[in-house]
């Protein structure tokens, strides 16, 4: 599996436009700049609605209006994060494939996608019921928490890639270079 | 007549002035003695407890960046949610609520931003000291605070129904631009 992995980010690595985005430094900084400054778009609309199920903030407002009327403009950042943190793995894929922390932020990515989706039946098949009250039936509240803590730690580990402490190019124990799925160290981005 | 309109807008008057005194300043003479005035306490901010925790331990100073932005991401979520609704988007939230609720939300993650930024600013004080990038950000920072805390409150205080679309309009686009800038600094300090 590593092999495939680390196979497929090299092809991406030798393509014209990987090279071109990481070699550009305006352009590479454009679109990491794109990805942060996102987040006041997607995390920060996601918050509040988890603020709001969990009682914390907005408490006498509907949190069905709430939650519908701010999932555009959160879907809308979700879009443009995904797609600039996808150009920013294709700017560097060999080093990102055996990045500890990338590999454990794509698993955090899985569990709140898992999470939203859960959170999003559970939300349409009771509301109504509790629109008002201040605070939401406790699956959605454990919901909303399991998003906040799994999203912090999501901004942690994207903060984490930029360090090199566990890179494959430096010598790690068997248990980093297992999960890193270290292949030929990083002698390509 | 002129006066008591002065009257009804001292606080915004006030805070103008304040800003455009600081930015005559900030692009004056003066500001190079200044910045050669203030270096010792930069210095004296890497010797600081929270300084030294900074250089010495990356991954702490990483996790409180991370910290930061997820400040920055509430922080911005409730500007968009407020100025939003002030700007007519996400109709059928009461207006008044989704203002007053935001702010709240908007002072705790200023706060968060806030602390997270000092730590931030001891690990790194004498490169941010000398980057004219991280003033930029300040002098963004202090106009923002202004804005919030002394135009935009005062006049959200008011009766929502008895002041004009148009301010309400102008005060949510000034502030998504002033807010957008705050973050597009700091984001620039990154590059420096």
């Amino acid at each position: 599996m590593n092999q495939l992995i680390y196979n497929a980010a090299v092809w991406l690595d030798n393509t014209e436009w990987s090279t071109r985005i990481h070699e550009s430094y305006y352009l590479y900084n454009w679109i990491e700049s794109t990805h942060v400054l996102t987040l006041m778009l997607s995390l920060g609309i996601l918050f509040l609605i988890d603020l709001r199920m969990l009682g914390w903030a907005f408490a006498d407002i509907s949190a069905n209006k709430l939650a519908t009327r701010l999932n555009t403009p959160m879907l809308l950042g979700f879009v443009v994060m995904f797609a600039t943190g996808i150009l920013l793995v294709y700017a560097v894929p060999v080093r990102s494939a055996q990045s500890v922390w990338f590999r454990l932020k794509i698993g955090l990515l899985i569990i709140c996608a898992i999470n939203a989706l859960l959170f999003h039946r559970k939300m349409t098949a009771s509301i109504g019921s509790w629109d008002f009250e201040p605070r939401a039936p406790k699956a959605l509240r454990v919901g909303a928490l399991i998003s906040l803590i799994t999203w912090s730690v999501i901004v942690i580990c994207g903060r984490f890639i930029a360090y090199d402490w566990y890179d494959c190019n430096y010598p790690q124990s068997d248990f980093i270079r297992g999960i890193a799925g270290c292949i030929d160290g990083q002698t390509q981005f | 007549m002129i006066f008591s309109l002065m009257l009804n807008y001292r606080k915004t008057l006030c805070s103008s002035l304040f800003f455009l005194l600081l930015v005559s300043f900030f692009f004056s003479e003066l500001i190079s003695s200044s910045h050669i005035a203030v270096l010792p306490v930069f210095e004296w901010m890497e010797t600081t407890w929270f300084g030294v925790a900074g250089k010495t331990w990356g991954a702490l100073f990483a996790v409180v960046q991370a910290g930061h932005l997820v400040g920055l991401g509430v922080l911005g979520g409730s500007v968009i949610a407020s100025d939003g609704r002030l700007l007519g988007l996400f109709k059928g939230l009461p207006m008044r609520l989704v203002v007053d609720r935001c702010h709240s939300v908007f002072a705790w993650s200023l706060a968060l931003l806030v602390a997270t930024g000092i730590f931030m600013a001891c690990g790194v004080a004498i490169k941010i000291y000398y980057m004219p990038v991280y003033w930029y950000k300040m002098l963004a920072l202090t106009l923002g605070v202004l804005f919030v805390f002394f135009i935009r409150k005062p006049i959200l205080d008011r009766d929502l129904d008895q002041v004009n679309p148009w301010l309400l309009r102008l005060l949510a686009i000034s502030s998504i631009m002033i807010w957008f800038t705050v973050a597009a600094t700091g984001r620039w300090i990154g590059f420096s």
